[in-house]
């Protein structure tokens, strides 16, 4: 006892202290809220449970049908990792030059910030109806203007090659614009006088966007990877309601069939083993880019 | 100061970049806005109609007949305001734990946090339900608002402490050397630093809370406690949608959004009044 | 540093005006009235009606014991609304939902209504018995049909006289819909078709459940425990499928219903579709977008010898488990599925609904027309969807994800229904299992003392 107010009397005691007060929140909130619920998610994926009726305890029998017998979880990892694999880089990369674009000091460049967010506060079914019109193959607007340089435009949605690309497509112009927010208030904290050390020492355009912009946004760019990886594998609600997992089974995402297993099959003990799978394969990425990050971010603080 | 130069190549050039994608991003608003003045046989012509030969701005009329929208807007007003008063403060004063404050078990507890952001909510929402119904928070607005309070999401937490690392602990540690409390160093110095931070965490909860639906939907049973997003899924059925009256709508809940980012893009713009307390 | 606290201050004035001014106008929770009256909550899934349906109005007006609360809910994920509400323990007294009510009357989320229907003077042969034979499990009655939808061929008979086609004398089998097909279809300069007679998936039944319902395909053995999708009816109905489309291109038809719109637009309306099968709801759209277009509504093609086949799908009313006041609901849904008030509320609005009564759906002043003749009769050969109850959705998955296979040509519709097969027999194991052991261990009586 006397050890431990000893330690708190110390600095590093007393901050300690603090961090835990500070955490208290979120710690409160945890086990009034979290703790349950997790629970009860893996104790069902354990069980046949159909939310109405009691559980029955099954052992690890959701896991092994996971694994070995169940054709779609297969399908649904692929069609997810893919859609990952295209997303990211796009959705990164395209949120940063939104950024660079309107973080130029020009006049009026507050309507295209404004112009430029517009897009992610549709929501919902409207959403998916402007999309449908658009990749609509015979008179959506998408192929009217491939059409103009000469090129005909794919069957979208409806064809199981472009499906996932559509998807892709659709989901950078939607959310893109809230990305473009959050790179554009690390771009905004850039001091100036270190663009203007690399012009003192001879550096053009791409020195300073090398040498200064990207070191500098490298916490904003690590950040939003790893949120990127664990949003895109848990893509849901365009193939919900666009394409309903077809045709062919192309937009059957991880997350959907999760999803169909839980509220259309009422199979909740299954969707639940499924969930863990998923926070297992999540966990493990997402470690390995924390790992990886701390070669390549750069900390001005460095705790 | 570039603005009152004559426009050089460069700009010139960046005017065009901005102004190409604008259209890109805009173009289907343009298509939104004329749906919402069409009647329903417009709606499907093909080709598209972009200006219909009569606009209806019936269709704005009667999203006020069908739905009570002002009463809906109030109460979308209320679970959002509070959302994100609980949503921004404690998800800073969270990430300030994680980010600027040493004590033992932290990063295990982080990775821990960031855990709980990949467990679909599909199978957390049944048993928080139950929770919910446990607490007789069923059909009230707690349920919605109470858990921004307590952390306010990993995604939060997660967003608030990349930006706290970006600080100087410099800054921090010459505090404490002068006595300051933790309270102190967080509100006086830390939090007005964030400020950038701190609106994107407002903005994008606040399109979170204004949009959600599924929250409402379950939790609510009262029509009089009903949301604008609850209120607007009533006008999509199974066979007839009236799109005209639909896309009205959405636009009539989309104005405070676009007005309130408008009004707070400045705030994230010069975020760093105090230059050259970085590097 | 004070620029910040002074916006701070601006923004947090204008967050405590906003609060106030929100708290002001706060209106507290839904009190019931204390009018003597027992207040019954009822749900209803907006897409079915707009407004207050007739039959809770009417209720209203006829009678002062009883008082029904309708209320809309969005047909958006009114599932999961419906079930939390149930697991609240406090769930509305009255919904309204459709097929298959074995989904929910297994999962103990219904009242069963025999002590009421017993104690009532309904005579259950009112209703068409493909309806009402869904709306039981394992004995017990869950809920009352009260509307439904009835399916047709329409054709349209100018273009008939013009590809020279008797326009009097519709396809009464597939291999005469092949046939008309072929000489309706045009392509144009491109090779792109701009009409074509017939697509099997477009419309509002699917050709190959009706394919499987002709040749008298039985999708589970009698004792409910086999899934059968590998039959030879489902063979040859999935084969007939993948000749058509092979006949056409896939991607050709797909690029081509891409086109349609829905209105005018829609394909049979604006004469780029010949023929497809329609349900009652058409006539209205028909008479208020296209009134001039010349159309004949006929049965809906069969294999030669076999009778023709229809689909019934069913709005029903049922009493959720927990309910506060079962009797007062049941007296309103009885009240709501009588032939009078059924005839009434076809009448009062303006969708067609198909009556769940038989003897209103063929009273004469329902009967108005010989098109409304042909959907009576194909009421009365019309089948359940509900096939597999305890795998429903999955079934329907499986069931049209083998004939997308086999558009695509990566599989043969023995390979395709296998592999379906196999998957749904899973499901329905797992389900039956579980079945049997919530069976064994709680007691499934809903009668409660």
């Amino acid at each position: 006892m006397r050890q431990v107010w000893e330690r708190l009397k110390t600095n590093r005691g007393r901050e300690a202290t603090a961090g835990y007060l500070f955490l208290s929140p979120w710690l409160i909130g945890f086990f009034v809220f979290g703790l349950y619920p997790m629970v009860m998610s893996l104790y069902y994926s354990l069980c046949r449970f159909d939310v109405l009726r009691v559980p029955q305890f099954i052992g690890l029998e959701n896991y092994e049908t996971l694994l070995t017998a169940d054709p779609y979880f297969g399908i649904s990892v692929w069609n997810t990792l893919v859609y990952t694999v295209l997303r990211v880089p796009f959705a990164i990369t395209g949120s940063l030059l939104l950024a660079v674009l309107v973080n130029q000091s020009v006049r009026g460049v507050k309507w295209f910030r404004t112009a430029y967010f517009l897009p992610s506060i549709i929501t919902g079914v409207v959403l998916s109806v402007i999309w449908l019109w658009l990749f609509n193959p015979s008179v959506g607007l998408v192929n009217e203007v491939l059409g103009w340089f000469g090129i005909a435009g794919p069957l979208w949605l409806q064809s199981p090659d472009w499906s996932k690309p559509a998807l892709v497509l659709m989901g950078l112009w939607s959310i893109g614009g809230a990305r473009m927010i959050v790179f554009l208030a690390a771009l905004q904290g850039i001091p100036d006088h270190l663009y203007e050390a690399v012009e003192i020492d001879g550096g053009g355009a791409w020195a300073k966007f090398r040498h200064v912009t990207l070191p500098m946004l490298s916490p904003v760019i690590f950040l939003w990877t790893v949120l990127e990886v664990i949003f895109s594998f848990q893509v849901f609600t365009e193939a919900y309601v666009m394409t309903q997992g077809g045709p062919l089974n192309s937009t059957l995402f991880y997350n959907l069939y999760l999803y169909y297993k839980a509220f259309d099959d009422f199979e909740m003990g299954y969707a639940s083993a499924m969930a863990w799978i998923l926070l297992v394969i999540t966990l493990v990425v997402t470690v390995i880019q924390f790992r990886l990050g701390k070669r390549w971010v750069h900390y001005e603080g460095g705790v | 100061m570039a603005a009152r130069r004559p426009i050089g190549l460069k700009q010139a050039l960046g005017y065009g970049a901005l102004i190409a994608v604008a259209l890109v991003l805009l173009l289907p608003f343009a298509w939104m806005v004329s749906t919402s003045l069409k009647g329903n046989e417009a709606i499907f012509a093909i080709p598209p109609v972009w200006i219909p030969e009569t606009l209806r701005w019936d269709n704005y009329a009667e999203v006020f007949e069908r739905m009570p929208f002002l009463l809906y807007l109030r109460n979308t007003t209320v679970i959002t305001v509070f959302t994100i008063i609980g949503t921004v403060g404690s998800s800073a004063a969270v990430a300030y734990a994680f980010a600027c404050l040493r004590w033992p078990g932290r990063d295990m507890l982080f990775l821990f946090v960031v855990a709980t952001m990949m467990l679909p909510l599909q199978v957390i929402m049944i048993p928080l339900f139950v929770l919910f119904k446990e607490f007789g928070w069923l059909n009230t607005y707690k349920p919605l608002i109470v858990p921004a309070f307590l952390g306010g999401g990993a995604f939060n937490i997660f967003l608030m402490r990349q930006f706290f690392l970006t600080l100087p602990t410099e800054l921090f540690d010459a505090a404490r050397i002068d006595g300051a409390s933790e309270w102190t160093i967080f509100w006086r110095i830390a939090l007005p630093l964030a400020r950038p931070a701190l609106v994107t965490v407002a903005l994008l909860t606040f399109m979170f809370a204004w949009n959600d639906f599924l929250g409402p939907l379950i939790y609510l049973s009262d029509q009089a406690k009903n949301t604008l997003a609850l209120g607007l899924a009533l006008f999509t059925g199974q066979h007839q949608t009236d799109w005209g009256v639909l896309m009205a709508a959405s636009i009539l809940m989309m104005v405070p959004v676009i007005a309130l980012f408008f009004f707070f893009q400045r705030y994230f713009i010069k975020g760093f009044t105090m230059s050259g307390l970085k590097g | 540093m004070s620029g910040f606290t002074a916006i701070a201050q601006r923004i947090g004035w204008v967050l405590v005006a906003i609060v106030t001014v929100a708290f002001l106008f706060w209106t507290p929770g839904r009190d019931v009235p204390d009018d003597g009256k027992t207040h019954i909550r009822y749900w209803y899934i907006v897409g079915a009606q707009d407004d207050v349906p007739y039959h809770a109005r009417r209720f209203n007006e006829v009678q002062d014991s009883i008082f029904v609360d309708a209320t809309p809910i969005p047909w958006n994920e009114h599932e999961r609304k419906i079930l939390t509400a149930v697991l609240s323990g406090d769930p509305p007294d009255v919904v309204s939902q459709f097929v298959p009510v074995v989904k929910w009357a297994s999962r103990l989320a219904l009242e069963p209504l025999d002590r009421f229907i017993e104690a009532s003077d309904l005579d259950t042969t009112d209703f068409f018995p493909a309806l009402w034979n869904e709306m039981g499990w394992q004995g017990r009655t869950f809920a009352l049909p009260i509307n439904s939808t009835s399916y047709a061929l329409f054709y349209n008979k100018a273009l008939f006289r013009e590809a020279g086609l008797d326009p009097e004398r519709p396809p009464q089998t597939w291999d005469e819909v092949i046939a008309a097909a072929e000489r309706l279809s045009e392509r144009g300069e491109n090779g792109r078709l701009t009409r074509v007679g017939f697509v099997p998936d477009y419309g509002n039944l699917p050709t190959t459940q009706l394919m499987a319902w002709q040749q008298d395909a039985d999708f589970l053995s009698p004792d409910g425990r086999t899934v059968r999708l590998d039959t030879p009816a489902m063979r040859q109905s999935l084969q007939w499928i993948a000749d058509f489309y092979a006949a056409y291109g896939v991607d050709n038809l797909k690029a081509f219903t891409s086109g349609l719109g829905s209105a005018d637009q829609h394909g049979f309306m604006s004469g780029r579709i010949g023929m497809a099968v329609l349900d009652l709801s058409y006539l209205e759209q028909l008479a208020r977008y296209a009134p001039d277009i010349e159309y004949g509504v006929a049965p809906i093609p069969t294999f030669p010898g076999r009778p023709t086949a229809s689909s019934a799908g069913s709005w029903w009313l049922a009493v959720p488990r927990g309910a506060r006041h079962p009797e007062a609901a049941f007296a309103f849904m009885r009240f709501a599925v009588q032939k009078r008030i059924q005839l009434e509320e076809v009448a009062a609005t303006d969708e067609d609904l198909f009556p769940a009564n038989r003897f209103a759906a063929t009273d004469s002043s329902f009967l108005t027309s010989p098109e409304m003749e042909v959907f009576a009769r194909q009421m009365t050969v019309a089948h359940s969807p509900t096939v597999v109850p305890l795998a429903h959705d999955v079934f329907w998955r499986e069931f049209f994800g083998a004939q997308e296979r086999v558009i695509y040509g990566l599989q043969t519709p023995s390979e395709a229904l296998q592999q379906g097969e196999a998957v749904v027999q899973d499901a329905l194991d797992r389900a039956s299992s579980y079945d049997a052991y919530v069976r064994a261990n709680v007691s499934l009586d809903g009668e409660e003392g």
